[in-house]
């Protein structure tokens, strides 16, 4: 799956789990960038995107993740691991 | 299901942080959790709102229980809480255990803790307490021998749980939240996940989070008096397989074994339910012969035609014979459950009367039992003796109705049925009925306050206070526990205050009401008052009795723009009104029980 693709489906995720339909999300972005997301919304956010991907992040993976990019790599790493391009 | 009701995780979490709560009545819920509550926070909001209230909810901080609760000056009293919500997680049970020296005193230490902290909260506040279970952890140490191992954590927990509910059993106020009945059936696999404990310390996975908000609200709301009073019944291919009108009673699926076996275990169940209380009524488009027919003559119905409280079987709209139903019943739709295999009767009637609660069913029988049981309809918050009498009490009741056609006049007819009643003030073997009346009268209920059991027992303690019960019998049964009625003498006033006058609507129009003021009165004449002074609230339930006071001769003295209204009645107006109800001592009423 092309990054840009995850990007897309990831925003959505995040549009609607925080409840903001104008939402940008880039590589960039970190929690402090965001409003309302908070500790919490953290875990809502990880739960919903778990979901999305149909995945399941290891505890070292939650606590690593310092910005979207580093979200879109984890989530790439995943899908490359469970599901290998053919 | 419709969108409204889901119980998925991030919808309602959503939904929750969005909900307008404008105009709805208030309810003051506090949480103490040695888990983290905040994402459960939402949810309760969310389901509370669904239920027509406005959730005031206070969080303790992390783990401050015991000191919340053992401090009479800690906020979560300031809060006043109304509910309080006593969320105990296995995972913070698990280390304490194993630090623990000594696993042999672990359960009792920490029971004598808990049931501390109930105690503490119990005398700082009237509020409901809501004690969850532990959930029964997934560890097994000593594999197939933990449970068998006196020491073991599994053998911890069920004892801990075990010694919690039977401590509840001494304490009305304190009700029991089985999470642990909710996590056995998800899965102690899915129910546990540790990541999250870690990092946020959140009490299991968020999936799984909504089933708990929703224990506690189907708790809260039972114990304000929203219980389901009636199940209303399809028979073909629902409580049956086959359709009685082509197949024939001995064509139809009913039996012990075999493929009949559904049917047989749906009606056994919902036999159970009649024997606690609830109304069984028939609503089926069928001719009334054949449709009775089975109850009369199959040998493998489980449900004949006496536990039937009321038998529709025509070709009328189901919402038009529900409608029916509830008006003889005299219950709210809230409090009614229709059940039908067919999606069109089910749609027909939650459209035309949504307040009726219509649950899907399985398309297989097999698992109706576990259908219902998963959606957990049939919450109550306690139980009487008097609640498996009341089918046959509303079978009486018809009878009595149509005994009432014979007579020329009315007065003769109530002169007929011999009516005993039996006046008292409250006293301790009566507190639960009493509680249960309270919470459950909505249309004949003057102010409507929700006394707790703990409340009516302080009332009767209260020796300024006059509060009463009635029962009443006839001679077609025993009413049981039918009005309650709190006054208290305002002696600057020279006045009788009724603060709190309820009836049961099954013993309306037969001058109980009319019994109750005449004794009211003379209790003011006796104690040399001058005035009885009354009040009505309005409810959206209660208009029926909006007026009761000026029937009586009071006169309104000031009305509020939100209705509420204050009566009084000079003692010396008042024209005692004729009954044809005898009082019955107690002395009375056991000789007629040794008869």
């Amino acid at each position: 799956m092309r990054n840009n693709d995850v990007l897309d489906r990831l925003t959505f995720v995040f549009r609607k789990t925080l409840g903001d339909p104008g939402l940008i999300l880039s590589p960039g972005t970190t929690a402090h960038d965001v409003q309302g997301w908070d500790s919490l919304m953290h875990i809502n956010l990880i739960v919903a995107a778990e979901k999305e991907f149909k995945t399941r992040f290891t505890t070292r993976e939650i606590t690593a993740l310092r910005n979207i990019g580093d979200l879109l790599d984890l989530i790439a790493r995943k899908e490359g691991a469970g599901a290998p391009k053919g | 299901m419709n969108d409204s009701r889901t119980l998925e995780y991030s919808e309602l979490a959503r939904a929750g942080r969005n909900c307008d709560l404008r105009g709805l009545p208030q309810i003051r819920v506090a949480i103490l959790s040695d888990a983290a509550t905040q994402l459960l926070v939402p949810l309760l909001r969310e389901l509370f709102r669904r239920a027509g209230l406005a959730a005031e909810i206070y969080e303790a901080p992390f783990a401050a229980i015991e000191l919340e609760a053992f401090n009479a000056a800690s906020d979560f009293y300031a809060f006043r809480p109304e509910v309080v919500v006593l969320l105990n997680a296995t995972q913070a049970l698990r280390s304490s255990f194993f630090q623990h020296s000594a696993p042999r005193d672990f359960v009792d230490e920490t029971e004598s803790r808990m049931v501390g902290v109930w105690d503490a909260i119990r005398s700082n506040s009237n509020a409901l307490i809501l004690q969850s279970t532990y959930v029964a952890p997934y560890e097994r140490l000593f594999g197939n021998y933990d449970p068998k191992l006196a020491t073991s954590w599994t053998t911890a927990v069920a004892e801990l749980n075990r010694c919690l509910v039977a401590s509840s059993r001494e304490r009305n106020s304190v009700l029991i939240n089985d999470v642990d009945a909710i996590a056995s059936w998800v899965g102690r696999r899915t129910w546990f996940d540790e990541r999250f404990w870690d990092l946020a310390k959140s009490f299991c996975a968020a999936d799984h989070l909504p089933s708990i908000a929703r224990n506690i609200t189907d708790i809260v709301l039972a114990a304000r008096g929203r219980v389901v009073k009636c199940v209303v019944l399809d028979l073909d291919n629902t409580l049956w397989g086959g359709v009685v009108g082509d197949d024939g009673v001995d064509g139809i699926q009913i039996s012990a074994h075999g493929e009949g076996e559904s049917f047989h275990r749906f009606q056994s169940f919902l036999l159970n339910l009649k024997k606690r209380g609830i109304l069984l009524c028939v609503c089926s488009k069928n001719e009334f012969a054949a449709a009775i027919k089975p109850f009369e003559e199959h040998p493998e119905m489980v449900l004949r035609k006496d536990d039937v409280t009321i038998f529709v079987a025509n070709w009328d709209n189901k919402a038009e014979n529900i409608k029916r139903i509830r008006e003889t019943l005299e219950i709210g739709y809230d409090s009614i459950v229709f059940l039908d295999d067919n999606p069109f009767e089910r749609d027909t009637v939650r459209s035309l009367l949504p307040d009726v609660i219509v649950p899907e069913l399985p398309e297989d029988p097999a698992d109706y039992v576990k259908a219902l049981s998963e959606l957990n309809l049939f919450e109550t918050t306690n139980v009487s003796l008097e609640d498996g009498a009341r089918a046959n009490l509303y079978r009486a009741e018809f009878a009595r109705r149509s005994a009432a056609s014979t007579f020329s006049n009315f007065g003769e007819y109530l002169a007929s049925l011999n009516m005993m009643i039996e006046l008292e003030r409250f006293e301790s073997s009566r507190l639960g009925r009493i509680a249960q009346l309270l919470q459950r009268s909505n249309q004949f209920n003057l102010t409507t306050h929700r006394y707790n059991e703990r409340q009516c027992e302080d009332l009767m303690l209260d020796t300024k206070c006059m509060p009463l019960y009635a029962s009443l019998r006839d001679r077609f049964g025993d009413h049981g526990l039918i009005s309650v009625i709190v006054a208290r003498p305002d002696m600057a006033k020279r006045a009788l205050q009724i603060t709190d006058w309820l009836m049961s609507c099954r013993v309306l129009a037969r001058g109980v009401e009319e019994y109750l003021m005449n004794y009211v009165v003379q209790q003011a004449y006796e104690n040399d008052l001058d005035l009885i002074i009354g009040t009505y609230i309005p409810t959206a339930k209660n208009a029926m009795v909006k007026d009761f006071f000026a029937k009586f001769g009071f006169e309104k003295v000031e009305e509020s723009p939100d209705g509420i209204a204050h009566w009084q009645l000079r003692v010396f107006d008042y024209q005692p009104r004729r009954t044809y109800i005898q009082l019955e001592t107690k002395q009375n009423a056991l000789a007629a029980e040794a008869i």
